[in-house]
């Protein structure tokens, strides 16, 4: 529980300082990760669900949220060649599942995994595939992207001031 | 959060109605299920300067030569969060919603760590201030209501709450006669005047609405703080032991003879 709240508060705090201004002023704010993280990372840790997302109804829908799906064997193998090892709360250690940190690893993301797949019916999340390559990766974000930028311009010039 | 028709069904004399007591409001802690556990917890609320905590000090002295192992428990205290607390609120970047956010870490840290141990183990638990004061607060800079209260629904339902009731007037003097009129208690964030006196009359005035508003929703016991400690704690004393001991009296003069 101290864990999700912690998570909420700071969220709350970027939120307000970081996302609402920059949204007021007709500017694009790309989000790395949203609420959506928290309630697949914290329904995992056993939080109740449903409270999770009343925690979180004071966040602002995104207009397009994208959801990186990978295999948890991929996710694994990208890590460990990055940075040799995975940080404690990222392999869900404080859970007790496996002393090992790897098949620990997989044990909780796996699980976080699950409750991505149930989250992307839920919000409508656009599912990306990313075990592919970037090329086509960044090809399919710009045309999703672009489509999303191209109905809010005609808003933003009509809410252009005189100078 | 409580619904007025879940306390008709009442299974416990003692609790005042209230037969959510030992039980969470809303949704709970999945992963920690509470029922049966043989602790008690009772909860002084009240005000900034009201009195609560000789009022506790008194109750654990006299608990605890009875006999009962207590423990105590009061709002930001927790080991986790009371120093992040205190960074935050010197420093002016607290908005509403997150200082929220921070007192619900903070309890929910105290609940986990301290409060549902304690009550497991067969403790009395007095809290000093309890989910009540952040709702008052919260309520008076307009937070969502309904929001506050599925965030809370974690909570512990309290045995027994006391609420200790003042007027602003009393509370003026109480706390100019003590240690003088601060920053947070006086309101002075929500900039409504640069007069401290007027503005702690003003949001005090506030906060004590807000109380009096859930009196009836979370079961208060009201208490007239305006009185003497002594009568205060005769008071909080007759009602603890009425509620911990109601097979007592009873036996003892069989015991006697």
């Amino acid at each position: 529980m101290t864990f999700s709240l912690l998570h909420a508060t700071d969220f709350a705090d970027r939120l307000l300082y970081k996302i609402i201004p920059p949204l007021k002023a007709g500017m694009v704010v790309l989000a790395d990760r949203y609420a959506y993280t928290a309630f697949a990372r914290d329904a995992t840790r056993g939080v109740d669900r449903q409270w999770v997302r009343e925690l979180y109804s004071f966040a602002v829908r995104p207009d397009l949220s994208l959801y990186f799906r990978v295999p948890i064997d991929v996710s694994v193998d990208r890590l460990l060649a990055r940075r040799m090892k995975l940080k404690f709360y990222e392999a869900g250690m404080d859970l007790g599942w496996s002393t090992s940190p790897v098949e620990s690893f997989k044990l909780f993301q796996g699980k976080v995994l699950e409750e991505y797949d149930h989250l992307v019916q839920e919000f409508g999340l656009q599912v990306i595939e990313a075990a592919g390559s970037i090329t086509d990766q960044q090809r399919l974000v710009r045309m999703l992207v672009s489509q999303q930028v191209q109905m809010t311009r005609s808003v933003e010039m009509s809410d252009d001031e005189s100078i | 959060m409580t619904n007025p028709s879940d306390a008709s069904a009442s299974e416990q004399p003692g609790a005042n109605g209230q037969s959510l007591a030992g039980r969470y409001y809303g949704r709970s802690i999945p992963y920690l299920p509470i029922d049966g556990y043989p602790g008690k917890l009772f909860v002084v609320e009240g005000t900034d300067g009201v009195g609560r905590s000789t009022q506790i000090q008194l109750l654990r002295e006299w608990l605890e030569v009875k006999g009962y192992g207590v423990v105590e428990t009061g709002w930001t205290r927790s080991p986790l969060m009371q120093p992040t607390i205190e960074i935050a609120k010197s420093s002016n970047t607290l908005n509403k919603l997150t200082f929220v956010l921070l007192y619900a870490t903070d309890f929910a840290d105290r609940l986990e760590k301290e409060i549902i141990p304690a009550l497991k183990a067969g403790f009395v638990v007095l809290s000093d201030r309890y989910i009540f004061t952040a709702l008052a607060r919260a309520g008076v800079r307009g937070v969502d209501r309904q929001w506050l209260r599925n965030l809370y629904g974690f909570a512990i339902a309290p045995h027994i709450v006391f609420y200790l009731n003042i007027d602003v007037k009393t509370l003026s003097r109480r706390v100019l006669e003590s240690r003088g009129m601060d920053f947070w208690e006086s309101g002075m964030d929500l900039k409504t005047g640069d007069d401290i006196y007027d503005s702690f009359r003003a949001y005090q005035r506030s906060l004590l609405r807000e109380y009096s508003s859930m009196a009836d929703e979370f079961h208060f016991r009201v208490v007239d703080a305006r009185r003497s400690i002594d009568r205060i704690q005769d008071e909080l004393r007759r009602q603890v032991a009425a509620y911990l001991e109601p097979a007592e009296k009873p036996t003892e003069p069989a015991l006697a003879r």
